[in-house]
């Protein structure tokens, strides 16, 4: 890493990263199978799978259906539980040298705030509560959508929190800035942004709905421009620090967030495009911070030029 | 596992909206490609269709570095894969998922339905020298949809819905005939899943062992996304496995194929 020709090193709630690249939550597991095919130490960090208190087993099939330049799935939080996370994925994670996310899901308000008491002890460096799931009832989205909703479960689940408290917006709602402003409000520490947008599948020729769940949660590149002008708004919104995505595939994407004022970039879908999408887009990112005369990542964070 | 940009040497209708792509992958073939195991192929240009296609591997030929995937062209994904070119590259993720076991088994019986008899030739290929007996059994639409069927080690038997090859019946049906004269150690299939039903039903009640290759849709073929999910009986009931890496073969007795 010490070969760099920029510096992308940033900080985020007083947690340092290598690079502003984190692994979305629920596209790379809990990182052993991409660290099959390199060491995600390189990365600067991962968001893991959705946990929940106890183990979920999640949707039936199909969870997966292909969309123009995206896809919908409906996994419905498939996940070993928080304790099974602790004890056999966590050590291992933290081995690895990058910042560990935990992204927590909950079906009530305590349950949020029983997994970051469990979570406290911990070395994970930050929680991610995950408010938005669209693919399951009890996954959060409850708590994702009315402001006074975002406001009472970050502020109940900060103060059980011990570490810095990211809160992942829904964009399904009417407004998102109001929801960001809530959680802003109740203490929350960063906030991530977006969630999939909801949407169906057809098969025509069966006149079924593809996904079983029927519903499932859009995301890749079809997402970016709406992810984008959240991100934007969002930032404007807000004086905490803002992570974005919604369907990065290049270093240029990853860019584009962080001049609409992200400080860092979650990449998701395109890691099932490509595999080593997130050690590429670290790549071109630093290729254009040299290629913009940029000599330190932070410096393209909201450096975009309104008109 | 490895990503790999492999080079196409050709592309081949070998039956109706049935092609063969002969592809050099050194790196591929140097993991050792085991029968039932799949690449995971990303679509050629610049295509909307962002999600790989898993392809089950129907033959890996280490004297010459080739890979061969027969396909089926069932929607736009394997539209666009038929139009690669020799010299054309692919990128594509492999080899990956369970195998097909042989255990050892002194008879072997061989059962591919459809596209699904390309992971069977290739188990065929591999397994059907070791064992004392065995056989093939093929079903096809048709005639005209048949493929696979030339230069295999073993007797073959076929059956297609319309009679226009072989016998005019079920695969199920040629099988049944064959495990009433000889019940087999070991069945290996792979077909549609009304085929795959029957055989499991099948082979439950007579207790044969009996491996099948499921097809699922999936994202990052790695065992990561979860979404290629199905049910399959544990201890304390049923959970989901994952068809990458759980699969794509498991054991008849393990998984729920129910609708």
């Amino acid at each position: 890493m010490s070969d760099r020709k920029a510096d992308l090193k940033v900080r985020l709630c007083g947690v340092r990263l290598k690079n502003p690249v984190i692994a979305a939550s629920g596209t790379f597991g809990f990182g052993r199978e991409y660290d099959a095919l390199y060491d995600i130490g390189q990365l600067g960090g991962i968001s893991v799978k959705g946990l929940t208190l106890a183990p979920r087993c999640g949707n039936p099939p199909h969870r997966v259906a292909e969309t123009p330049s995206g896809m919908l799935n409906a996994v419905g939080l498939e996940n070993p539980g928080v304790d099974a996370f602790i004890s056999e994925h966590l050590p291992w994670l933290l081995d690895k040298g990058l910042a560990v996310i935990a992204n927590i899901a909950g079906s009530t308000v305590d349950d949020y705030c029983r997994m970051a008491e469990k979570l406290a002890p911990t070395e994970v460096h930050m929680l991610e509560m995950n408010i938005s799931c669209p693919n399951v009832k009890s996954g959060g989205v409850a708590f994702g959508i009315e402001p006074d909703m975002v406001y009472a479960v970050t502020r109940a689940v900060k103060q059980h929190a011990g570490q810095p408290l990211m809160v992942k917006l829904s964009p399904n709602v009417a407004d998102i800035t109001q929801n960001a402003r809530a959680a802003e409000a109740a203490g929350a520490d960063c906030i991530s942004l977006i969630n999939t947008l909801t949407g169906i599948a057809v098969d025509a020729k069966r006149r079924r709905l593809v996904l079983a769940n029927n519903v499932g949660g859009l995301s890749g590149p079809a997402v970016k421009p709406v992810a984008l002008r959240m991100v934007w708004q969002v930032c404007k919104a807000v004086g905490i620090p803002v992570i974005g995505m919604g369907g990065i595939m290049t270093g240029t994407d990853a860019a584009e967030f962080m001049l609409c004022g992200a400080q860092a970039v979650m990449v998701g879908t395109a890691n099932f495009a490509d595999p080593m999408a997130c050690p590429r887009i670290i790549s071109e990112l630093e290729a254009y911070l040299v290629a913009q005369k940029v000599r330190k990542a932070g410096e393209i964070v909201g450096a975009l030029i309104e008109n | 596992m490895v990503e790999e940009q492999v080079t196409v040497l050709d592309a081949e209708d070998i039956a109706k909206d049935i092609y063969r792509l002969r592809l050099h992958a050194p790196q591929i073939v140097a993991q050792g490609v085991r029968p039932g195991q799949f690449v995971h192929v990303r679509l050629p240009g610049n295509t909307t269709q962002l999600l790989r296609r898993p392809i089950s591997v129907m033959a890996a030929r280490p004297e010459s570095q080739t890979v061969e995937l027969v396909i089926q062209i069932a929607g736009e994904g394997t539209r666009l894969l038929r139009s690669v070119r020799p010299n054309d590259r692919l990128n594509v993720l492999g080899p990956l998922g369970k195998s097909f076991d042989p255990h050892g088994a002194k008879c072997i019986y061989f059962v591919g339905g459809g596209i699904g008899a390309a992971p069977i030739c290739c188990a065929m290929d591999a397994f059907a020298g070791q064992a004392e007996e065995a056989i093939a059994f093929f079903g096809f639409r048709g005639a005209e949809y048949a493929y696979g069927l030339d230069n295999a080690p073993c007797e073959v038997r076929v059956s297609t819905d319309d009679g226009t090859l072989g016998r005019h019946t079920k695969v199920t049906c040629l099988l049944q005939k064959a495990i009433d004269e000889r019940p087999p150690d070991l069945i290996l299939a792979c077909g549609p899943a009304p085929m795959l039903r029957t055989l499991q039903n099948m082979t439950l009640r007579l207790r044969l062992n009996c491996q099948l290759s499921l097809e699922e849709h999936m994202a990052c073929g790695l065992g990561a996304c979860l979404v290629c999910s199905c049910k399959a009986r544990v201890r304390n009931g049923t959970q989901y496995h994952r068809v990458c890496v759980d699969g794509p073969v498991f054991d008849a007795r393990e998984v729920c194929l129910d609708v």
